[in-house]
């Protein structure tokens, strides 16, 4: 299937809202709507081609290609198709995503995967905050989806998220899986401080050793049986996380109690730890 | 989460038998707080004044204000999240880790007397200040303290209100949530009003370059902001409007005096529980109001020809 | 200007769609021929500028609202600047400019913000004076004023007089509103009322029933031009009804007008037997003319509800989980705010939908039964025309209560009322009846004299489609919106009384302002400069 190609030629002065750059806008584009599409610069009204070599036409599938790390909103409310992005992108990256595919090689902002109901995004690099949260005031975040950063993270993951799949592979920071409602976080290089606060339901699950509030309690040390099924849905999204109840338990806590909630956070320790 | 209980200060004075600040040091950021509002006065349900109050701070270190204190609890800096949680979870009889409470500074005996004090109240309210609000956490930390007093009126009449900070802040975000529905960090570039704290709020915005020009009113970021906040202030073309030269005039490409608002200009301010009050200017000047420049620059954008493109329409999908 | 051809519904002089023209000049109508702009307004209909007398669009209380839902902010229509208008949010709890353009896109030229509390009035005026087009007016709230409830406990009624007269002109207010008398007052210690002649929480002797009274009472005795608005004790409650007749009677024959009606006639003891007791209150409200009410119907959807009665709202936030803000202004009021949304699925709320238009239908006289929806509390005030629909289209009605439960159907009576409301009728609850209860004269009329504020329609027998898009809408005289587009944005006025008081009130208020306020006495009044274009009526004399 034909591609849409873009070339970032040059760097915008002030970020660059993007949310043309969606598979839904550009399936039924020509190659000149392409390049004639709004973009916002700043205040600003621009073009397309004001900021991008363009080839190909009426496709659900894109490529970009540059340091878009000033763009944002790409992929905004996308239904289906696939956007690969090689370079960094800015925030907002598949907000409201409804389904498709987002792979970025490099780095993506703040509020990846905001308030998404289905779909894919793996950043390789890095993200920032916020990632499949609810934005500011809203009763939800995301609903359903997977969400894979192969990197470090910020801020307030997952914060609000009601169902769906968050896998970081770096460190995050504080309050990942603040005021969970549901759905599962996966840190493979944990935390900082202030995980799971306030969480109601969901799981989060950290293969490293973090700090909890003093509002979640010890409740065992296990080997769930949901995780190996969980374990072999993360294996097709190329995670893996160990069950190999030779090789470890996970310690459940309960919390948060402040209030109160039933959110569960599994704590991986391999065998010979305490 | 979510929402927010409180009162004007008359309620406090008349009413409130319970005084906890958090975060804050009023004896010597809000000199009056105490003797106006607060601890001393004689209100209608607290006819002893002082005697009929408990006094409580909560901070990481002894200031003067801990001497009106009846209560000191000195609370380990960056731990005031996990002890408001804590709080939370022994109001509603919830189970608390008692291995990590030490880490706060604070014991559980000491938490529990805090409860047991807050639920017993008439009438008891929460002031917390930037040593809340601006440390580790942030808005989280307030969503904490509000969320609890909230929580408390289960059981009792509970209120929580920030101590604001000068400049008429309070009134800044009244009028702006009046007019745009946000009470801070709003983006019109798309003729309309977007709000989201971390991407339009001004410090992210000079750190990450954002901004291509600035106008500054009634503040002195060159004083108070992190260096690269300044140092892309003094990149751009930045614009101060303000009384004195201030280390933002020094970087900036034009400063122009201006009249102090509420000295030599009249207006409106609005006390930390949203009272509005008139200010009546009591010098004279010979300097132009904020007000006149603002509208005379705005004058000369508005003859500019208009590019905005859906001029005037509406829109039912904001981005 | 010429309106030409049109079918005139000015209800106030008895026209019924009758083909008229109207000539304006200098903003009023006038009987003789102009010249200037003539609208050709052939197969059009033309009802005068609608009149909402019960909304809540500015202050304190709307404000805390708007910081609460910026996630309703998002998700709504936003006005975009132009060289002449503002930018804007609409939705739940729509930002200043985008109210004006709301209502007068709608067609409504005149409103009436319903709860003010006078120490932050400035407040409210300033965002009324940010509100363009319409007209406005405002009610002080005044039953929980406790050095009031002081004078009335101490049968001090001329005192309380000159009192209420002083707060009314402090405020630059028009009229004075009482919500749940005494129980804003006891949920400063967490409590609310319980018997209508039960004291109140901190008095011995002084009850709601006879705030009620009492303050009616003071109000006819002022002569202002609207009466006592009132909302009664026990909002939202089963089996309240009680409650609101025993208001009404104790009223005993003083004026009243009666607040978002739909919120005081449920039957049944709890929520699992809440019933529609409608055709009950219809039927005294029939027989006892000294009553007007605005409807407050509710329609299914998101809203946030904004009111002075703080108790309730937390109640609603215990029950519902959802945010809750308050806050309690000292002496005077408080509010508390809860997002909500009303399901037709949830037994209650289908009720509550019911109740409103069943009023609406069961009492027969139009001009004492005004559509409003509490705005934001029943739903939006921009979603009128869906009620209009509801009011004159029974099949549509039918088409609605099919979607409810069984148990709901049970519950209710709406499905038994064939009655369709005319285009006459719509004219009166919309604009002549809430107008001649305000007592504005110049309003809702068409009549020479009257302010040129007018509606022009498409017929079109889509009502809701009609009402909601008209074709002109016409304010002082001026095309303010001309097929949906925004021509011009002239400022409103702001309608006050000047009710008379003995000026040696201020001796007796100063200590007070000195011991239980924290704004000095002379800082409280609202300044005169703070109200646009001010305009007085005057209050009736009394023989």
């Amino acid at each position: 299937m034909n591609t849409i190609t873009l070339r970032l030629k040059e760097q915008p002065s002030v970020p660059l809202e993007v949310e043309v750059l969606s598979p839904d806008v550009l399936k039924t584009l020509s190659h000149a709507e392409i390049c004639a599409s709004s973009i916002r610069l700043g205040k600003r009204q621009r073009r397309i081609d004001d900021f991008f070599e363009v080839e190909g036409e009426r496709s659900d599938q894109l490529e970009i290609h540059g340091d878009i790390s000033r763009l944002k909103w790409v992929g905004r409310s996308m239904t289906g198709g696939q956007i690969t992005i090689h370079g960094n992108v800015g925030m907002h990256l598949g907000a409201y995503m409804q389904g498709g595919s987002i792979e970025v090689h490099g780095n993506a902002g703040d509020w990846v995967g905001a308030e998404m109901t289905n779909g894919l995004i793996h950043i390789h690099g890095n993200a920032g905050g916020q990632i499949g949260a609810g934005y500011r005031g809203s009763m939800k975040g995301m609903q359903d989806g997977a969400i894979i950063v192969d990197g470090s993270a910020g801020l307030e993951i997952g914060m609000r998220m009601k169902k769906g799949t968050i896998v970081v592979g770096g460190p995050a920071k504080d309050f990942t899986g603040l005021d969970m409602k549901g759905g599962n976080i996966v840190l493979l290089a944990g935390a900082e401080i202030r995980t799971g606060a306030w969480m109601m339901r969901g799981t989060i699950i950290s293969l490293i050793p973090i700090i909890l509030l003093p509002t979640f309690h010890f409740s065992c040390s296990y080997s769930p049986v949901f995780l190996r099924l969980y374990a072999k849905f993360l294996g097709k999204l190329g995670i893996s996380i160990p069950v190999d109840p030779r090789a470890g338990h996970y310690h459940l806590y309960n919390g948060d109690t402040s209030v109160p909630g039933k959110g569960e956070i599994l704590i991986w320790h391999p065998l010979g730890t305490s | 989460m979510g929402g927010k209980v409180t009162c004007t200060l008359g309620e406090v004075k008349n009413r409130a038998d319970f005084i906890v600040y958090w975060g804050g040091n009023p004896a010597e950021c809000h000199p009056r707080h105490f003797t106006k509002y607060a601890l001393i006065p004689k209100g209608k349900f607290v006819p002893r004044g002082r005697k009929d109050r408990t006094m409580v701070l909560v901070d990481i270190r002894e200031t003067k204000s801990a001497r009106a204190s009846d209560i000191f609890l000195q609370i380990k800096p960056g731990k005031d999240f996990e002890v408001l949680t804590i709080l939370r979870a022994l109001v509603k009889d919830q189970p608390v880790d008692r291995s990590q409470i030490s880490e706060t500074g604070l014991t559980i005996e000491q938490l529990q007397d805090m409860v047991e004090r807050m639920k017993r109240a008439k009438f008891g309210v929460f002031f917390f200040g930037m040593g809340l609000s601006m440390t580790r956490g942030k808005h989280m930390n307030s969503a904490a303290i509000l969320t609890l007093a909230a929580e408390l009126n289960a059981y009792t009449k509970f209120v929580a209100m920030p101590m604001r900070g000068h400049g008429n802040v309070t009134g800044a975000d009244v009028v702006m949530r009046w007019q745009t529905g946000y009470p801070f960090g709003i983006n019109f570039s798309r003729g309309y009003p977007r709000f989201n704290p971390g991407e339009f709020t001004t410090i992210d915005l000079l750190v990450r370059g954002d901004a291509d020009a600035a106008l500054i009113l009634g503040a002195d970021p060159g004083a108070t902001m992190p260096q690269p906040c300044i140092d892309h202030l003094a990149r751009i073309p930045t614009i101060v409007l303000d009384p004195k030269v201030t280390h933002t005039s020094r970087l900036a490409k034009i400063h122009i005096t201006t009249a102090v608002t509420g000295i030599s200009a009249p207006g409106t301010a609005y006390r930390m529980d949203e009272v509005p009050l008139p200010l009546r200017p009591a010098l004279q000047t010979s300097y132009p109001t904020d007000e006149q420049i603002i509208r005379r620059i705005y004058n000369a954008v508005a003859s500019k020809p208009d590019w905005m493109i859906h001029n005037g329409k509406m829109t039912s999908a904001q981005i | 200007m010429r309106i030409t051809g049109g079918k005139v519904y000015d209800p106030a002089h008895g026209l019924n769609g009758v083909v008229k023209d109207i000539f304006i000049k200098d903003g009023q109508v006038v009987d003789l021929p102009v010249d200037g702009r003539t609208i050709d307004a052939r197969g059009m209909i033309i009802f005068p500028g609608g009149v909402d007398v019960h909304t809540h669009v500015a202050g304190g209380a709307v404000n805390f609202a708007r910081a609460m839902t910026p996630e309703d902010h998002r998700r709504t229509t936003a006005f975009i600047r132009s060289q002449t208008t503002r930018s804007g949010i609409g939705g739940m709890t729509p930002t200043t400019f985008a109210t004006g353009y709301l209502y007068a896109g709608m067609g409504w030229t005149t409103v009436n913000e319903a709860a003010v509390a006078p120490l932050s009035a400035k407040h409210t005026h300033d965002e009324l004076r940010d509100i363009p087009i319409v007209d406005k007016s405002c009610c002080v709230l005044l039953a929980n004023n406790e050095i009031l409830l002081d004078l009335l406990q101490d049968g001090e009624y001329e005192q309380a007089q000159h009192l209420v007269a002083w707060y009314v002109w402090a405020a630059k207010a028009y009229g004075v509103k009482a919500v749940n008398p005494g129980g804003v007052a006891a949920w400063k210690w967490g409590k609310d009322t319980g018997q209508m002649t039960e004291p109140v929480v901190g008095y011995s002797k002084l009850t709601p029933a006879k705030i009620v009274s009492g303050l009616a009472q003071i109000i006819d005795k002022l002569g202002l031009p609207h009466p006592m608005h009132l909302h009664c004790n026990n909002l939202g409650a089963p089996g309240n009804l009680a409650t609101t007749l025993e208001t009404m009677r104790s009223l005993e024959g003083h004026r009243a007008h009666m607040a978002h009606l739909q919120y005081h006639a449920y039957g049944g003891n709890d929520w699992n037997s809440m019933r529609s007791e409608a055709p009950a209150l219809a039927e005294y409200f029939n027989t006892h003319p000294n009553f007007t009410a605005d409807a407050g119907a509710v329609l299914f959807g998101d809203t946030v509800t904004i009111t002075a009665d703080g108790p309730w709202q937390h109640l609603l936030y215990k029950l519902t989980g959802r945010k809750w803000g308050n806050i309690d202004v000292e002496n005077e009021t408080g509010c508390g705010i809860v997002p909500y949304t009303y399901r037709p699925n949830n037994l209650v709320n289908a009720v509550q939908w019911a109740v409103g238009l069943e009023l609406l239908l069961l009492i027969d006289d139009p001009w004492r039964i005004y559509l409003t929806t509490d705005h934001p509390n029943g739903a939006c005030f921009w979603r009128y025309p869906e009620i209009i629909k509801l009011l004159m289209c029974s099949d549509f009605r039918k088409e609605c209560l099919s979607q409810l439960s069984t148990k709901a159907l049970k519950r209710i009576h709406l499905a038994e009322i064939n009655r369709e409301y005319t285009l006459y009728e719509i004219a009166i609850i919309m604009s002549a009846g809430p107008a001649r209860a305000l007592g504005l004269p110049q309003k809702g009329q068409l009549g020479t004299g009257a302010d040129a504020d007018l509606v022009i329609y498409n017929e079109d027998d889509d009502v809701q489609q009609m009402f909601g898009h008209p074709r002109y809408v016409i304010k002082g005289g001026e095309v303010v919106i001309d097929e949906g587009e925004i021509r011009a944005t002239p400022p409103g006025r702001g309608l006050l009384v000047k009710p008379s008081y003995d000026e040696t009130i201020e001796t007796f208020l100063r200590p007070k302002f000195e011991d239980y306020y924290t704004i000095s006495f002379d800082n409280y009044p609202v300044e005169m400069e703070r109200v646009e274009q001010p305009t007085f009526n005057n209050c009736i004399e009394t023989p």
